[in-house]
C-alpha cells in the first residue's frame, strides 16, 4: 500500500504541472479573445465581437464580465432574446449589478416592454457599479428620464428628473442644463428655468443656454426674465424664431396694463391701446369670416362685435384713467375678443398673440 | 498489414502471460505502518475501503490529465477558436484518424470502443482484470481522437481508465479474486465521477449498468472512490457544474405536456441512432482487416466535411450545449445540429475510433430538446417559457432513451447543471423516452455492442426487468390443521392420522414454529405418556418461518434440511397462510420458465 504512494506522488506532480500550464494558457486565451471582442465591438462589428467573446467564454464559462460583453455584443447585433438569456442568467447571480440591469432595461425597452424596463432602470440606478459609480448612476437616471418622456409617462418622469436635479451640485453646469432640457420636455418650464439659471451661474459664457433659459422663462410666463435672457443671446446666434420670441416678449411687457410699477395713466394708455387692437382684430375677423364661417359662428362673431361697439362708448381713455374696474372689464372683453377671433379667424399674431399671453399671465387673478 | 486480432483474446493472452495468480490476503488483515512501538492492522474489508479512496485519487488525477491533454491536442490541432479554419476542419480529423487507427491496430487493440462494455467484461469475464496497457492506449488514442474533432466524448474512456487503474492497484496489492472483481466497478465509478464532475450519477451508472445490484460491500467502496475522485477533479479543474443553466420555473402546467412530447421524440430518435449503429458497426468490422487502418480517417474526413458547415458537430461539443441552454440558436438550427451530431457520432463510433458516447448523447439531447422547445414555443407561446429548459431536459431524455439508464439520466441532469427545479419535467420526459426505447428496441445499446463483440455479458436491464418469484407463487394451502404446542401426544397422533402429509407443523403461543413427522410422534408415543404435551417434546425445536412476499431465491438458502416450512402472515406469525416445500419451489420455477 505504501508503495502505491510513490506513483501517486508522481502523478500528483504531473497533474499539478499540467493543470498549471493549461490554466495559464486558458487565462491567456480568455484575455486574448476578450480583447479582440472589445476591439471588434468598439469598431462596430458586433457579429465578430460576439464570436470572439464566445471563444473567450469557452475557456472560462463562468466569467461574468465576458458573459456581459457577449450579451452586449448580441444586443448590439440585434439578437435580443439570446442576449436576454445571458443577462437573465447573470442577473440571477448578481441581481444588484448596475450594468446587467441597465442592459436588461435596454433589451426590455427594445422588445417593447416598458413595464419591465423601468424596474431594471431603477435597479441599475441603485445597483453596484465598478469605477465611477456616481457618474454611472446619474447617466442611467438621465437615460431613464429620457425613456419615460419618450413613453409619455410624464408624472414618473417628473419624479425622476426632480431626483436627478436634487443630486446635482451647483457647479455641474452641463448636468443642470440637461436637467433643464428634461424639465422642458416634461412640460415643467418653471423648473427648467431654475436649472438653466443654475447652469448659467456656473458657466455664464454658454450663449445657447441663455436662449434656452429665455424660452423656459417665456413658457413659464416670466417675461421679464425671458427678455433678459433672450437679450443676452448674441445677435449672430439669435435665430429667426428666437428673434420673434423676443419681440413677442417685449410686446407682452409693453402692452400689459397690469404690470407692476405702472402709474394709472400708463395703465389706462395700455388698456386703451389693447382695446383698439382688439377692435381691429374683431373687425377684420367679421369682414373676412362671412364666407368661411357657419351661420352660428358668424352669429357669434356678430354678437361679440355688437357688444364691443356698445362697450366702446364706455371705454374711453379718460374713464380708464380714473376707473380701475373699467380697465379690468375692458381687458376681459379684449381677452374674449382675442379668444373668439383666434378660434374662428386663425391664430393670433403680433400684438393679438401678446394679448392672449397677457391673459394667460394673469389667469386666475382678478386683474 | 497484420491480421486483425481480437481485443478480448488479447486480454485473455495477457492474463495468462503477465499476471500472477491473485493471492488471498491473509486474514485478519495486512500489517502496515509497522513499528516496534505501534502497529496497525486492517481487515481486507477496511483495506478495500482505503484502497477505494486511493483509486479515487489516482483516477481523479488521471482524468484531469486526460481532459487537459484533450484540450492541448485540440488547441494544437484545431486552434483556439470554437469554429476552426476550414483547412484544419477538413484535414485534422482525417489525418489524426490515420494515426489513431495505426496506434490501435499496432499497440492498443483493447482501446477500441467506448469502454463501458470492456469494464463489464473485466468484471464478468476476466476476474476484474483490465490491462494497464489499455489505460495508456485509451489515454493516448482518445486524446488524439477527441482533440482532433471526432464526435466522441471523454467520459466512457475515463470510466475504463479508472477501472484499469483500480485493477492494476488491486493486482499490485495481490487482492483476492472477489475483491479484484469488485475493484473494476470501483475504479469505473471514480473515472466517471471525475469526467462528469458528477459523483452521484457515476455511482448510479455503475450500479445500473455495470454491477446491477445495490450490494452494500461494493457500494461503500464505489461511493468513496467516486467522491475522492470528484474532489480531486474539482480541486484541479474547479467545482462549477458542467453546464450553467438559466433559471427555470414551470410557466404553465400544460408545459409538462410539451415535455411529454419531447420524451416521445427523444425515445424515437434514440432508437433511430441505436439502429444506425447496430446496422453499420458489424458491417464495417467485417470489412477486410486493412480497412481498419483507414476507417477512423474516413470517418474523420466525413466529419470534417460536415464540420465545414456545422463545426458544432465536431468534438465532444460541451460549449455548444452551453449555448443551446442559453437560447443561442433558433429551433431550426438546433434541429440541424442534433441530426448532424447523430450522423457524426455514429460515423466516429462505428469506425472503431476510441471515445465515449456520453458527451455526444448529451449534445444530441440538448439540441433536439431545444428544437422541440422552440417549435412548441413557436406554436404555443403561452405554454412554454423558453428553449433553455427544453435543451436541459432533452439531455437527460436522450441519455435515458439511448443509453437506457433511467435513474442515472435524471440525476445526471441535476448534477451536471446544479439545478434541481427542473427535475419534474426531466422525470416525465426521461421515463417516456426510456419506455419507448425499451418497447421498440429489444436490446439495449451496451448489450447490443457486447453481442456484436461476441461477449455474453449480463444485461443489467434484463436483470432489472426479470420477474421475481416470491413465496406466494410457490406456497400451497396446508392439507391438515397444524398442531398446537399445548396438544397432548394422544391428540397429536389423532390429528396427524387425518393428515395426508408425513410432516405436521406445530405452533407455539410465542409465534415459534416446529415440525414433527408422524413417525417421530409414534416413536414418542411408545416411550412416553400419551398425556405428555408437545411443547415438552419439542422444547428446543425451531424451524424458519417464511412470509408470502419473500423472494424464492432467498428461501432456497433456508429450506435445506426442512421438508416443510410454514408461510405466515407478517401481521402475526401465528397466522398460517400456507406451507412450502422444495418440490413446491422447483415446480414454481418450472412453471415460470
Amino acid at each position: 500500500m505504501l508503495l502505491s504512494l510513490i506513483p501517486l506522488g508522481l502523478l500528483f506532480a504531473l497533474t499539478v504541472t499540467l493543470a498549471r500550464t493549461y490554466h495559464a494558457r486558458e487565462e491567456g486565451l480568455v484575455q486574448e479573445w476578450f480583447q479582440k471582442g472589445n476591439e471588434d465591438l468598439a469598431t462596430g462589428q458586433p457579429g465578430r465581437a460576439f464570436e470572439d467573446f464566445r471563444n473567450s467564454l469557452s475557456y472560462e464559462p463562468n466569467n461574468d464580465l465576458v458573459q456581459l460583453r457577449l450579451a452586449e455584443a448580441l444586443l448590439a447585433d440585434g439578437r435580443l432574446s439570446e442576449s436576454r438569456a445571458y443577462l437573465v442568467n447573470l442577473w440571477d447571480r448578481s441581481p444588484g449589478s448596475g450594468e446587467v440591469n441597465l442592459d436588461l432595461a435596454h433589451i426590455s425597452s427594445r422588445m417593447g416592454d416598458p413595464e419591465q424596463a423601468i424596474p431594471y432602470y431603477r435597479a441599475a440606478i441603485y445597483g453596484s457599479w465598478a469605477g465611477d459609480a456616481v457618474g454611472q448612476r446619474r447617466k442611467v437616471r438621465f437615460e431613464l428620464c429620457e425613456f419615460l418622456l419618450s413613453r409619455n409617462l410624464l408624472s414618473d418622469a417628473g419624479v425622476e428628473i426632480a431626483a436627478l436635479s436634487a443630486e446635482l451640485s451647483p457647479g455641474e453646469a452641463i448636468q443642470h442644463e440637461q436637467a433643464g432640457q428634461l424639465f422642458l420636455k416634461d412640460a415643467q418650464p418653471g423648473k427648467a428655468l431654475e436649472e438653466f439659471e443654475v447652469a448659467l451661474q456656473a458657466n455664464p459664457r454658454q450663449n445657447q443656454w441663455f436662449e434656452e433659459a429665455g424660452k423656459a422663462a417665456f413658457d413659464s410666463g416670466s417675461y421679464l426674465k425671458a427678455e433678459a435672457y433672450l437679450a443676452k443671446v448674441s445677435p449672430e446666434n439669435l435665430s429667426g424664431p428666437d428673434s420673434e420670441l423676443l419681440d413677442r416678449v417685449r410686446e407682452v411687457l409693453s402692452d400689459d396694463p397690469f404690470r407692476q410699477g405702472l402709474n394709472e395713466d400708463e395703465r389706462a394708455q395700455r388698456t386703451w391701446h389693447d382695446f383698439q387692437a382688439g377692435l381691429d382684430r374683431l373687425q377684420k375677423c367679421s369682414q373676412s369670416s362671412a364666407s368661411l364661417l357657419s351661420a352660428d359662428q358668424t352669429a357669434a362673431v356678430q354678437d361679440l362685435n355688437r357688444d364691443a361697439q356698445s362697450a366702446k362708448k364706455q371705454i374711453q381713455l379718460r374713464a380708464l384713467r380714473t376707473n380701475p374696474e373699467l380697465r379690468i372689464s375692458a381687458m376681459k372683453l379684449i381677452y374674449q375678443i382675442e379668444n373668439t377671433t383666434s378660434h374662428y379667424c386663425g391664430e393670433a399674431t403680433s400684438i393679438d398673440q401678446a394679448l392672449i399671453l397677457i391673459q394667460q399671465r394673469h389667469a386666475g387673478n382678478d386683474q | 498489414m497484420t491480421e486483425r486480432s481480437d481485443p478480448i483474446e488479447e486480454m485473455k493472452t495477457s492474463i495468462s502471460t503477465t499476471e500472477s495468480t491473485p493471492v488471498e490476503l491473509k486474514s485478519p488483515g495486512s500489517r502496515w505502518l509497522g513499528g516496534r512501538q505501534r502497529s496497525f492492522t486492517l481487515s481486507e474489508g477496511n483495506l478495500f475501503l482505503v484502497l477505494a479512496v486511493i483509486i479515487g485519487l489516482f483516477s481523479g488525477m488521471a482524468v484531469v490529465c486526460f481532459r487537459i491533454t484533450i484540450e492541448w491536442v485540440r488547441l494544437g490541432l484545431l486552434g483556439s477558436a470554437l469554429a476552426p479554419s476550414p483547412l484544419r476542419v477538413l484535414l485534422v480529423p482525417a489525418t489524426t484518424g490515420l494515426v489513431v487507427a495505426f496506434l490501435i491496430q499496432k499497440f492498443f487493440l483493447a482501446a477500441r470502443g467506448s469502454g463501458v462494455n470492456q469494464t463489464k467484461a473485466a468484471v464478468y469475464v476476466f476476474d476484474g482484470y483490465v490491462p494497464f496497457r489499455t489505460v495508456i492506449g485509451k489515454f493516448i488514442t482518445c486524446s488524439l481522437a477527441i482533440g482532433s474533432g471526432q464526435s466522441l466524448g471523454p467520459e466512457d474512456p475515463s470510466l475504463q481508465m479508472g477501472a484499469g487503474i483500480a485493477s492494476a492497484l488491486g493486482r499490485r496489492l495481490k487482492l483476492s479474486r472477489d475483491k479484484l472483481r469488485l475493484l473494476a466497478p470501483v475504479g469505473a465509478a471514480a473515472g466517471l465521477a471525475a469526467a462528469f464532475n458528477a459523483p452521484i450519477s457515476a455511482v448510479l451508472f455503475v450500479i445500473e449498468e455495470v454491477i446491477g445490484t445495490w450490494s452494500a460491500g461494493a457500494l461503500g467502496a464505489i461511493v468513496l472512490a467516486a467522491v475522492s475522485s470528484a474532489v480531486v477533479m474539482r480541486s484541479f479543474l474547479g467545482g462549477e457544474p458542467m453546464f450553467r443553466v438559466p433559471p427555470y420555473t414551470l410557466a404553465h402546467p400544460a408545459e409538462l405536456l410539451a415535455y411529454a412530447v419531447l420524451g416521445v421524440v427523444g425515445g424515437v430518435l434514440s432508437i433511430a441512432m441505436m439502429r444506425i449503429i447496430a446496422y453499420l458497426r458489424p458491417r464495417l468490422r467485417d470489412l477486410p482487416p486493412w480497412t481498419q487502418y483507414v476507417q477512423p480517417a474516413a470517418a474523420g474526413l466525413l466529419i470534417g466535411i460536415v464540420g465545414l458547415r456545422i463545426p458544432q458537430a465536431m468534438g465532444a461539443g460541451y460549449p455548444y450545449i452551453d449555448q443551446a441552454l442559453h437560447n443561442q440558436y433558433t429551433w431550426e438550427i438546433l434541429a440541424v445540429l442534433g441530426f448532424a451530431k447523430i450522423l457524426t457520432t455514429s460515423l466516429s463510433f462505428v469506425s472503431g475510433t476510441p471515445g465515449g458516447m456520453f458527451a455526444p448523447t448529451l449534445f444530441i439531447g440538448a439540441m433536439i430538446g431545444g428544437a422541440i422547445g422552440g417549435l412548441e414555443h413557436h406554436f404555443f407561446p403561452q405554454i412554454s417559457a423558453s428553449v433553455g429548459p427544453f435543451a436541459l431536459v432533452g439531455m437527460g431524455t436522450f441519455f435515458a432513451g439511448f443509453l437506457r439508464v433511467p435513474i442515472t439520466s435524471v440525476f445526471m441532469v441535476v448534477e451536471t447543471t446544479g439545478n434541481y427545479s427542473i427535475v419534474l419535467p426531466v422525470m416525465i420526459s426521461n421515463t417516456i423516452a426510456y419506455l419507448i426505447s425499451r418497447k421498440y428496441q429489444d436490446v439495449a445499446l451496451f448489450d447490443l455492442l457486447a453481442k456484436q463483440d461476441d461477449l455474453e455479458l449480463p444485461s443489467m436491464e434484463e436483470q432489472r426487468e426479470q420477474a421475481v418469484l416470491r413465496v406466494e407463487d410457490a406456497m400451497r394451502k396446508p392439507e391438515s390443521v397444524s398442531l398446537q404446542a399445548g396438544d397432548t401426544l394422544a391428540r397429536a397422533l389423532e390429528l396427524a392420522e387425518t393428515s395426508p402429509e408425513e410432516i405436521v407443523l406445530v405452533r407455539f403461543p410465542t409465534g415459534r414454529w416446529a415440525s414433527v413427522t408422524k413417525k417421530e410422534l409414534n416413536a414418542q408415543a411408545s416411550n412416553r405418556s400419551k398425556e405428555t404435551q408437545l411443547r415438552e417434546l419439542l422444547s428446543t425445536a425451531r424451524i424458519p418461518i417464511l412470509h408470502p412476499d419473500q423472494r424464492l431465491d432467498d428461501v432456497l438458502r433456508h429450506i435445506q434440511g426442512h421438508p416443510l416450512l410454514p408461510v405466515v402472515s407478517r401481521a402475526g406469525s401465528r397466522k398460517l397462510e400456507g406451507v412450502i416445500s422444495l418440490p413446491d419451489i422447483l415446480s414454481a420455477y418450472k412453471k415460470a420458465t
